[in-house]
């Protein structure tokens, strides 16, 4: 199904910063370049497997080891795969640990999306990284992601000996999709009184399936990501459910009733995108309980700008201040 | 008037940085502030003076008299420029000082404006305003608008950009800030290139969360917003919805048309959620905004701990933004 039809009649979008444009236009180029619908989701898992570089070449000259690991799945599912990413020198003391989850709405893309952040953690701060492969909608609907994310969650605090990790030092990171899915593991390890993050990471994240903010209605047909993709994202992952209370909050973390007790936040966003709107509004329901959260919305950003343009002077800024947030989060110098 | 209750439920807060933390606990308790015991006399001097505060980089200034408002007193500035740019027309940010728009003077912010001068090359302009209560609304936003009228057709004499001219201010700077762009747009006045809004005081409603949970804790506690308020707005409009936008920008029925915003507040004050609101009803007409919400920063965090890692996080910020409005 698809409850939303575009009208024409979008309300006037927060322009883009002229510094980005060029990003933008070739990210759509690259990245967005057979528009997602439902009868599409499987040529742009084709196109996307062209284009993510396999983690042989990502790793080459830089000071990491990796290694892919089968750890068990959630109850009653299939295994989950990972791949660990190590400094090249391990340190003496537990390291900080980062489960990475990657994005492509949750219908799209591999692990291999998000080791990139892992390895520049690991040169950057000794981060001990592991990148989970989540089952994708529609073949599996939601909150199949979120437990798959939360099973790899679950086998790095038991496993913190082996990996060199200090537990009480994981923050769940990713974009998109994956910021969304680290929002969930966030509210499951909650819920379920399990392995306590040290921080949540959620880069523009998606959280909502009912894709009606202002921001969801601005960027209708226009920017990366936008209002369309979601929709057929949230099809996908939701099914019949979708629009009703009976989607879970680890499909939909905006749909949780309760958002205390969640470990502290980070919450990024450009001002010109489709998730500006709730993931602004998911901030301010944890300062509501009050809960620690960073929101930091970025003019003129389009939807993962500050990874896909990142010279531009916006994005350095943008960098610069997530750098901050782990550093203070995992107490690095 | 309606006054928002005090003695309401307790609302759990959000806690401050650590570091933070620790240097509230070292402060010195502050007597509450009252409408009678607002300090007046002599706070001109409490802070360094310009030249302490420049510590011999290549920064020079002046005071200067302008004009004031229709039928008001003159006003006084401080202009700080860069040494040898002499023929240059640089960009200007023009600081409208906090204190609730109850105390304060220019002087206790020339170290902001001076360090954004050597940093980034721009004029910094400083203006003095009336306070309330002993001057209500409208005088001192009607102050600092004439201070950027002033400045805008005196840019060719002052080696200003005219096209290039940024309002900001911290706390009721900020507000005051958000109200001269408010006026610029509706008096088609001096083009804005951008609003600086530092932890802003937007709201004189006082009925946010945020609001309630910095009751008793904090910089700048709930009391104090309310008497500043009364102050300002005299004791039928203090709280209300009808009060007017120039005095209280959450009141424009109308975001619409305004320069480029930059909205920073500590997640730990009571500011933060109008400031987070202001932001997004600007995204909702298409407006551009830049909105930074610091984890634990309490209200005027980077006044108070300067050397906090997310001072350093936050001037960086700033200082990205000013460079991408003023094309640096």
């Amino acid at each position: 199904m698809s409850a939303v039809e575009s009208t024409g009649s979008s309300p006037t979008p927060v322009p883009y910063d002229p510094a980005l444009e060029p990003g933008l236009a070739a990210f759509l180029d690259l990245v967005e370049i057979i528009p997602l619908r439902a009868d599409t989701i499987h040529a742009n898992r084709a196109h996307f497997a062209t284009i993510i570089p396999p983690i042989e070449q990502q790793a080459t000259g830089r000071a990491v080891t990796w290694q892919n690991r089968v750890v068990p799945g959630p109850s009653e599912a299939p295994d989950v795969e990972i791949t660990i990413v190590r400094p090249a020198s391990p340190a003496s003391t537990p390291a900080p640990a980062a489960l990475s989850i990657h994005g492509g709405g949750m219908v799209l893309g591999t692990r291999f999306f998000g080791t990139p952040e892992l390895i520049d953690l690991a040169e950057r701060y000794g981060v001990v990284g592991v990148a989970v492969e989540y089952r994708l909608a529609p073949e599996h609907p939601g909150p199949a992601q979120a437990e798959d994310c939360y099973a790899a969650l679950a086998w790095m605090a038991a496993h913190a000996d082996e990996l060199g990790i200090d537990p009480r030092r994981i923050i769940a990171t990713g974009a998109s999709a994956g910021g969304g899915l680290s929002a969930a593991v966030a509210l499951l390890s909650r819920d379920r009184g399990g392995p306590v993050l040290a921080g949540q990471l959620l880069n523009c994240p998606m959280l909502d399936d009912r894709n009606e903010t202002v921001s969801a209605h601005q960027y209708d047909g226009i920017g990366a990501w936008d209002r369309n993709n979601n929709d057929t994202a949230w099809d996908a992952i939701a099914g019949a459910d979708r629009f009703t209370d009976a989607v879970s909050p680890y499909t939909a973390p905006a749909r949780a009733t309760d958002l205390s007790g969640l470990p502290p936040a980070y919450i990024e966003v450009g001002a010109a995108e489709t998730f500006r709107d709730e993931a602004a509004a998911y901030a301010t329901r944890i300062w509501a309980t009050g809960g620690q959260a960073e929101l930091h919305v970025w003019a003129g950003g389009y939807h993962g700008f500050s990874g896909f343009s990142p010279d531009a002077i916006v994005s350095q800024a943008a960098n610069a201040a997530r750098d901050s947030w782990v550093r203070r989060i995992l107490d690095l110098p | 008037m309606t006054a928002p209750a005090l003695g309401h439920p307790h609302l759990p807060a959000v806690p401050f940085d650590p570091e933070i933390q620790a240097v509230l606990d070292a402060l010195p308790a502050q007597p509450a502030l009252t409408r009678e015991t607002l300090p007046r006399e002599g706070t001109d001097r409490m802070f360094p003076s310009n030249d302490e505060v420049i510590a011999g980089r290549a920064i020079e200034w002046e005071d200067r008299v302008i004009p004031g408002p229709a039928g008001a007193p003159d006003i006084e500035v401080t202009i700080f420029r860069p040494c040898g740019r002499e023929g240059e027309a640089l960009p200007a940010v023009y600081n409208i000082h906090g204190g609730g728009m109850i105390v304060g003077h220019r002087s206790w912010e020339s170290a902001r404006v001076v360090d954004l001068v050597d940093e980034l090359g721009v004029v910094g302009v400083n203006v003095e305003y009336r306070l309330a209560p002993e001057d209500p609304y409208p005088a001192g936003v009607e102050d600092c608008y004439a201070g950027v009228v002033w400045l805008a057709e005196n840019a060719a004499s002052l080696g200003v950009d005219p096209a290039r001219i940024v309002v900001m201010g911290g706390s009721a700077g900020g507000g005051f800030s958000a109200a001269v762009a408010l006026l610029a747009r509706d008096r088609q006045g001096p083009p804005i290139a951008g609003q600086l809004l530092l932890c802003p005081m937007l709201d004189n409603t006082n009925a946010t969360t945020a609001s309630l949970q910095y009751d008793g804790i904090g910089t700048w506690q709930r009391e104090a917003n309310l008497l500043a308020w009364s102050c300002v707005l005299g004791d039928d409009l203090a709280f209300s919805e009808e009060a007017p936008a120039y005095a209280a920008p959450s009141r424009a029925a109308d975001l619409g048309g305004l320069p480029p915003a930059f909205i920073e507040v500590g997640a730990a004050e009571m500011f933060r959620d109008e400031d987070v609101a202001y932001a997004s009803r600007i995204w909702a007409t298409g407006g551009q905004a830049e909105l930074h919400v610091w984890a634990g920063g309490c209200h005027g965090f980077d006044m108070y701990m300067p050397e906090a890692e997310i001072t350093r996080a936050a001037l960086a910020s700033r200082v990205s933004w000013l460079r991408r409005v003023l094309g640096l």
